[in-house]
């Protein structure tokens, strides 16, 4: 079809030919959404670093917020597989292997708020604000921490507590 | 039309070239003198950047299928051809192999030439640039950055040892086998503008398309640089804002899989092979 | 069709020499059909390379940005798994992490969250609002521990064919609502 007519030709004919229909077909909707800078987490206007054919810039290498915090990540993960089985298996766990559960628990969560955090606060957009809840988060987490001490040390045993509270 | 027909016939007959336009005008003819019209309605994402503070809206327009072709391309094309001249895409060889089209069809990212145009429903097909672009105009998004990424992992083959005959690189050909599933990508970016954590950091974030490129050059046998290379994967952004959404594999036209190329990046930086 | 296609090769051979003057033969001979900004006279400007740089940096600062999560298909954004992964675990170390400090706060503050005067307060709620608390802690509980072992095996290299993702994900929200409301409701 583009081949046998050319495009120029056949656009102005057509328009030429039926003036009403283009009128009539083409209805401008006004658009629902808010789409003149992105509702969620809003990136700005573009500006570009450098010319179009510099590289993008690259971080400073550095493995710990790299491959090895990946891996740590994966194995607590996977370590924590077992441990949430255990309580199931065994109704409820000794004192030690419960500490075990919470401290694993309790990085687990921070790695993964922090990771929400790196996510959703960038540093080149909110350094301000990421800093905040950077430090927030540390010290939540050392709170929940003392808090999970107090509860090991003078309560019943966070599996032990869930039991009870589940079987009332 | 039936004089016109029968000396196209004689033409046809007579110079071998002309055949295939003549056939396929008369198809077109009797197609539409039979069949009712199908009307299909397209709604179209609009923003001119001569008016920058209009806000982007959404423009109807409806086009009978009978008389056009049976990708969402197609009806692009004729829209712009018949309806209005001013709507803007970017489109080059209609066959999924340059990567212009790529834009987001009834919320999925695809390429338009190879995407068709739904007939089993008669809701309208809607349809958007890439998602979390920089619009330039209409359907066209602006892709600089996408680019500048691709620059940083420096796509190309780097070694210092010459090669041993002296004449070529070789390859064995398991080695060679590696790179099926990553060569054929046209960095079209329809995985990476599909994927949320792009959409969030695309600043810093590499995306998909450029990390199974990035994993090309890793895998490449031939290639001598790859603890460089490793070593700029090996921060909290470039590589590790990968969650495994799997947005990626799930928007590759080419049917490709960023998804596991990235996942055998993962695996290589923790194992250190 | 065939008689549009002569002309315009009778039109274009008539007028080889000129390209430019070819192209242009259809806007002339149809503007006065058409509306006026078609046949508008052209004006151009000469630009130093810095200044055509600044009207592009100019012209990105105008640009909008495409829609994303308001267009894009559901079930990949406001239904992924990996979203909802994140959800449940927030919300599950979230609701940890406001017990463990006001617990630590409790004995200041005077209130009594032990886990004995939980249990006794939990006890005396009716069945309905206990199976619904359960169910709202295990349902959480079980995606998150389901899926994260299908990101641990994603990891691996593994099932990441896309008929095996569609599945995965089928069988995920199935298994993690099934064992949500077993957990809830059978233990």
């Amino acid at each position: 079809m583009a081949s046998i007519m050319r495009p120029s030709l056949l656009r102005q004919t057509a328009l030429a030919a039926k003036p009403a229909f283009r009128n009539n077909a083409i209805k401008a909707a006004a658009f629902h959404t808010s789409t003149q800078r992105s509702a969620i987490l809003p990136p700005g206007p573009q500006r570009i670093e450098g010319t179009v054919n510099d590289p993008a810039p690259i971080p400073i290498p550095n493995a710990t917020q790299g491959s090895y915090h990946w891996t740590f990540e994966r194995l607590l993960a996977a370590g924590l597989v077992p441990l949430t089985i255990a309580p199931f298996a065994a109704g409820s766990l000794n004192p030690t292997t419960d500490a075990i559960l919470c401290s694993a628990v309790l990085l687990h969560s921070h790695i993964g708020f922090q990771s929400v955090i790196i996510d959703y606060i960038p540093t080149r957009t909110y350094p301000g604000l990421r800093k905040f809840f950077w430090w927030g988060l540390n010290l939540a987490t050392v709170t929940v921490g003392v808090g999970l001490y107090e509860f090991e040390t003078n309560d019943v045993g966070v599996t032990e507590a869930i039991k009870r509270l589940w079987k009332a | 039309m039936a004089a016109l027909r029968s000396s196209s016939r004689i033409l046809s007959s007579s110079r071998a070239a002309f055949r295939p336009s003549a056939v396929f005008s008369r198809s077109m003819a009797s197609v539409s003198e039979t069949e009712q019209p199908r009307i299909k309605s397209f709604q179209i994402y609009r923003w001119n950047p001569d008016t920058p503070t209009e806000k982007p809206r959404l423009q109807t327009y409806s086009i009978d299928l009978n008389k056009t072709g049976p990708m969402i391309l197609d009806a692009l094309i004729k829209i712009k051809n018949e309806q209005d001249p001013s709507l803007t895409f970017r489109r080059s060889c209609r066959e999924g192999i340059c990567g212009s089209c790529a834009m987001n069809i009834n919320g999925q990212n695809t390429l338009a030439c190879l995407c068709r145009i739904p007939t089993e429903s008669a809701s309208d097909v809607k349809i958007y640039p890439l998602p979390h672009t920089y619009v330039v105009k209409d359907l066209v998004p602006d892709l600089t950055h996408f680019y500048k990424q691709y620059k940083s992992i420096q796509p190309y083959l780097q070694r210092d040892t010459p090669a041993e005959d002296g004449k070529e690189y070789r390859q064995s050909k398991a080695d060679r086998k590696k790179l099926d599933g990553l060569y054929e990508c046209i960095l079209c970016a329809c995985c990476s503008t599909s994927c949320p954590s792009y959409w969030w950091n695309s600043e810093e974030y590499l995306g998909p398309a450029i990390l199974l490129q990035s994993y090309r050059w890793l895998v490449d046998s031939r290639d001598e640089r790859t603890a460089e290379r490793k070593a700029k994967l090996e921060n909290s952004m470039s590589l590790y804002r990968c969650h495994t959404i799997l947005n990626c594999t799930r928007a590759c036209p080419k049917g490709l899989n960023p998804g596991k190329a990235i996942a055998e990046i993962k695996k290589q930086m923790s194992i250190g092979a | 069709m065939i008689a549009q296609r002569l002309g315009l090769a009778a039109m274009r051979s008539a007028t080889k020499p000129n390209a430019f003057f070819s192209q242009n033969i259809p806007r002339m001979v149809l503007a006065s059909a058409m509306s006026t900004s078609q046949a508008r006279s052209i004006s151009t400007q000469k630009l130093t390379p810095e200044e055509g740089q600044q009207i592009l940096v100019k012209q990105r600062l105008d640009r909008p940005v495409s829609p994303n999560l308001g267009i894009y298909k559901m079930e990949q954004t406001w239904f992924g798994a990996s979203a909802w992964t994140r959800i449940t675990g927030c919300a599950l170390s979230g609701a940890a992490y406001v017990y463990f400090t006001a617990y630590l706060a409790s004995p200041l503050l005077g209130f009594h969250i032990e886990s004995a005067a939980l249990a006794s307060g939990f006890a005396a709620l009716p069945f309905v609002v206990k199976g619904a608390i359960k169910f709202a802690l295990a349902f959480p509980f079980t995606f998150h521990f389901i899926n994260g072992i299908k990101h641990l095996v994603y990891d691996l290299g593994i099932g990441f064919a896309k008929a095996q993702i569609k599945r995965g994900e089928i069988a995920l929200w199935i298994s993690s609502i099934i064992g949500g409301g077993y957990l809830a409701f059978g233990l």
